[in-house]
């Protein structure tokens, strides 16, 4: 067991919330240090539909979580535009959309703030073919597709810049307090190797989302979430050019997201006991499908790449804040929550930020950081939205014509592409994996979209699973690395578990081709057990 | 006036190898296909049977026709008479074809270094078949192609339960000239480039000059040519002994396209027609009989008629067979009954086992002919072979082309032996 130097703060999770707090917390000058389970935004930061809210789509259910986005939203197009494809959006008016919320949508934009301009369905349909010819009415919202791995990197990076450090695969076993209660140091082991270290520090903050309960109850705190699992699909290509919202109450299937080349389609709603169950049922993706249909006909006959869910942060307020409450998960608030366990459970040091919206992790870190900086004697202000966070280099957001013509610039040709789907080079793996240490090729998913496209992986997992053992055997990696034959491994079954729930049509067939080429052609079925470590398979 | 005797749908290892035979008995064939099949993405031999404690190919075979609705159990006696068959087609192209039902069941080492087992295999594989000597393996990946990979292939099988193996395994990536120019580099593009004459005497000298001092058996990319791929083998075993075998990768398959070359040449070298593009978009229907299928390419439809119709449109993988979004499976061309267990239990946990989903197809009566919902001949004239057919793992088992070969063979018996050929 070892310790590190000690800290101010230790923020808990990795996600986009974790990642504004350790940027916040760094930029007003506090030494802080960010702990992550697994790797960065693999929880429900990088299981969200892409999208940078307008806050249309919470006028009615939800005012305040609908004035927090439009604020945001013109935030980060300020300070991440790196992370953002400006698609625009619009919400569109089906003939099953409810006339009175049609008649009230207006003013309820008007009255948060969101500009929503009316466009005759003429115009729109010129400008998005395949929409439904019903469509009655729509309007223009400042809706956009935010990319959230590289909204993650970059702040991670800013914090960097800044002095803190962030660490992946450390999940938190638990903390030591003082005889008052407060916390004085979190307990973390590597998820991988199995090491345990000791971070002494003033505060913590979790950001952990959906498994703040987990981590509140570690500390001897007491915290009610009720994880909404949402469920998603991957179609294999841009069906409109901007995100497309029913003109509805919130319900399932209904938004087109555009995101790189593929679009995605959400997101049911569905209250879970455990935030980890991110299993998409049968009975999931026919109701996205069904009302995904009523946006754009004949949807349901393209081609699904993946299903994949993730797990809103949502509270129960009625345990919060005594407010009587019963129903569905989508009729919680979408606002944001902090939570000082010091006054409410006499645990001091330690507060949780629960609740929001990707579109509001930077106003949601804010709000924390505010509350712990003044226990912490801190007075500089938050500077988040007044400076620009880092743009990673080399790294194109939304444009496969990007890549393409880095590509080409950088010699042509296609005999070093590992993904052709995504447009994967062998150079730009090994310089994730070498930069990234222990990542698995989940992991370098992440950082470079390898097997995100149709083939979900077929060709480029051996590929890939190659260069990761040469870069372990000349030396580029350490031993400790993920093992290849793990890696193959688990991959397979990642990208597997996405396609099962979709496995239908052409990818039933697509799964056939795979599992010809892995246990026909490569018999990858009787590789050599070679594992020393484990790949993280999440 | 008949279009044909037999029309067989469908251009994989099954319908290609039943027109042939039927060619070569005299029937008047038209072979239709909606496009390129399994022959392009497979390795180019034949799996017949490979299981776990079956010692032979012969008692994986047996075992597998005593298992209720597996199609060995009406198949079995079939087998070797139509990889005898295959063989002798495959030799008639100058392919040849190595292994045996009864020797001991040899693994073979694949291109991540696993071993698989394999019964039959093209004479440019076979060398993988014959016993270790006490000579190393040299395995051979080209600088810029991404299809194989020696080092990460030879550190595996170092590691792998090897019995009987090569004395060493050592990785060599060679630089072969030119590469750089060629704009998409993959098994195809290097074995059109090992055709040309010049180019190949150089790569091969260079591969030799790569060769440490000792006794080896050369492992190379399964690219060496297709028009060619004679010569081309010929010179290579010249140059670097006659132990250099191919290891086949990730699509294109070489061996598979040589494979789909030497059986329609076969076929249309004995008259057969073949048309590939073609989908079958209307079934003309007498009672329990089929009269014609109309395919459609392009902006025409043709009638396609004949006496017999031979469905070799490969399941599920083939798209012979598809799966609605509610689970349901649809026969695409005569909408036939589709056997498969309930969509909750299609899957395995892990992607690299057998999945249930792999059992689904049509179950048919000793004849081949396929039976409806309630047991009976749907059609009295339609046949059904290959990997539509119900009750096999045709991954797990390694049955997938004794299957395809078997009821191709054993319905061009029946067909040519019976009226519908004079």
């Amino acid at each position: 067991m070892g310790t590190r130097a000690e800290v101010d703060v230790v923020v808990i999770g990795g996600g986009a919330t974790g990642a504004g707090v350790l940027r916040d917390l760094a930029m007003r000058g506090l030494r802080a240090t960010l702990v992550e389970r697994g790797d960065f935004a693999s929880g429900t930061s990088g299981r969200y539909h892409g999208l940078l809210h307008s806050g249309a789509r919470y006028v009615e259910s939800d005012p305040i979580s609908a004035r927090h986005c439009i604020e945001e939203n013109a935030v980060l197009r300020r300070i991440a535009p790196g992370a953002i494809e400006p698609t625009g959006g619009y919400f569109v008016a089906t003939p099953e959309d409810p006339d009175d919320y049609l008649e009230r949508f207006p003013a309820a934009c008007a009255a948060a703030g969101i500009e929503a301009e009316p466009i005759p369905v003429d115009d729109l349909f010129r400008a998005e073919p395949l929409l439904n010819r019903k469509i009655r009415a729509a309007y223009r919202v400042p809706d956009a597709a935010l990319e959230p791995w590289e909204l993650v990197d970059a702040n991670l990076a800013s914090a960097r810049e800044h002095g803190a450090d962030a660490h992946r695969y450390q999940a938190v076993v638990g903390f030591e307090r003082d005889a008052g209660g407060a916390i004085t140091a979190v307990r973390t082991r590597d998820a991988r190797r199995g090491e345990e270290e000791t971070i002494a520090c003033r505060a913590v903050i979790s950001a952990t989302g959906a498994w703040a309960g987990q981590v509140a109850a570690l500390a001897g705190a007491t915290l009610q979430m009720k994880p909404g699992k949402g469920s998603m699909l991957i179609l294999n290509r841009r069906m409109t050019s901007a995100v497309v919202n029913r003109l509805a109450p919130p319900g399932d299937g209904d938004i087109l997201v555009p995101v790189h080349t593929v679009c995605i389609l959400g997101t049911t709603d569905i209250t879970v006991e455990d935030p980890d169950d991110a299993r998409v049922t049968r009975g999931e993706v026919e109701a996205l499908l069904a009302d995904g249909e009523r946006l754009v006909p004949g949807l349901s006959g393209a081609r699904i790449l993946r299903a994949y869910a993730g797990s809103r942060p949502l509270y129960d307020t009625q345990e919060l804040e005594g407010v009587a409450h019963h129903g569905e998960s989508r009729e919680i608030s979408r606002a944001h929550h902090v939570i000082d366990h010091g006054t409410r459970d006499g645990v001091g040091g330690f507060w949780s930020i629960v609740g929001g919206k990707l579109t509001t992790y930077r106003l949601m870190a804010r709000d924390v950081v505010d509350q712990v900086a003044g226990a912490l004697d801190v007075a500089a202000p938050c500077r988040t939205a007044d400076e620009p966070v880092s743009e990673p280099a080399g790294r194109s957001s939304y444009w496969l014509g990007d890549r393409l013509a880095a590509i080409e610039a950088d010699g042509g040709g296609d005999a070093d592409l590992v993904c052709e789907c995504e447009l994967v080079t062998s150079r730009r793996l090994t310089a994730a994996l070498v930069e990234r240490r222990d990542s698995s090729l989940d992991d370098l998913r992440r950082t470079t979209r390898l097997g995100m496209g149709p083939c979900q992986g077929a060709f480029c997992i051996p590929r890939a699973a190659a260069m990761l053992d040469e870069r372990r055997a000349d030396g580029r990696l350490a031993v400790t690395a993920p093992d290849a034959n793990a890696a193959l491994r688990s991959f397979a079954a990642e990208r597997f578990r996405g396609t099962r729930p979709i496995a239908w049509g052409d990818q039933l067939a697509e799964l056939w081709l795979s599992a010809g080429m892995f246990r026909g052609t490569l018999a990858a079925d009787s590789l050599p057990d070679t594992s020393g470590t484990v790949d993280a398979d999440r | 006036m008949p279009t044909a005797d037999v029309v067989v749908i469908g251009a994989g290892l099954a319908g290609l190898s039943c027109a042939a035979e039927l060619v070569a008995r005299g029937a008047r064939v038209y072979l239709a296909a909606k496009g390129m099949a399994s022959t392009h993405w497979t390795h180019g031999g034949v799996d017949v049977a490979a299981l776990p404690d079956a010692p032979t190919t012969r008692a994986g075979l047996l075992a597998l026709a005593a298992v209720d609705g597996h199609p060995y159990a009406t198949l079995a006696s079939h087998v070797e008479p139509a990889v005898d068959a295959h063989a002798s087609r495959l030799a008639a192209a100058g392919i040849g074809l190595t292994g045996s039902l009864d020797a001991p069941i040899v693994r073979v080492p694949t291109a991540i270094g696993a071993l698989r087992p394999a019964a039959f295999l093209p004479d440019a594989q076979a060398p993988a078949l014959e016993p270790w000597r006490g000579e190393g393996l040299l395995i051979v990946g080209f600088d810029r192609y991404r299809d194989a990979w020696p080092g990460y292939a030879a550190r595996n099988l170092a590691l792998a339960d090897w019995p009987g193996g090569p004395a060493e395994i050592r990785p060599v990536t060679v630089e072969l000239d030119g590469l750089e120019r060629l704009h998409n580099l993959n098994a195809r593009s290097l074995a059109t480039l090992f055709d040309e004459d010049p180019w190949r005497a150089q790569a091969l000298r260079t591969i030799e000059g790569a060769i440490p001092p000792g006794a080896w058996r050369i492992g190379l990319p399964a690219v060496l040519g297709t028009a060619s791929h004679q010569e081309v083998l010929g010179e290579a075993r010249a140059l670097l002994g006659r132990g250099a075998f191919e290891i086949p990768s990730l699509p294109p398959s070489v061996p598979g396209i040589r494979l789909f070359e030497a059986l329609r040449a076969a076929i249309l070298g004995a008259g057969g027609r073949i048309q590939v593009g073609f989908d079958v978009v209307h079934v003309e229907r007498r009672g329990r009989r089929v009269a014609a299928v109309h395919t459609e390419a392009a902006s025409r439809t043709l009638r396609l008629a004949a006496d017999r119709f031979v469905l070799a449109t490969g399941g599920i993988g083939g798209q012979g067979i598809r799966a609605g979004v509610d689970g349901g499976l649809h026969e695409q061309v005569f909408g036939l009954a589709v056997t498969a267990p309930p969509p909750e239990q299609w899957f395995s946990d892990d992607p690299l086992v057998p999945h249930p989903i792999e059992t689904a197809g049509i179950r048919t009566d000793e004849a081949l002919r396929p039976l409806d919902a309630a047991g009976s001949a749907a059609f009295e004239n339609v046949h059904v072979i290959g990997s539509a057919l119900a009750g096999m793992h045709y991954l797990g088992e390694r049955c997938g082309d004794g299957v395809a070969l078997a009821s191709a063979y054993r319905v061009a018996g029946a067909l040519a032996a019976g009226s519908v050929v004079a």
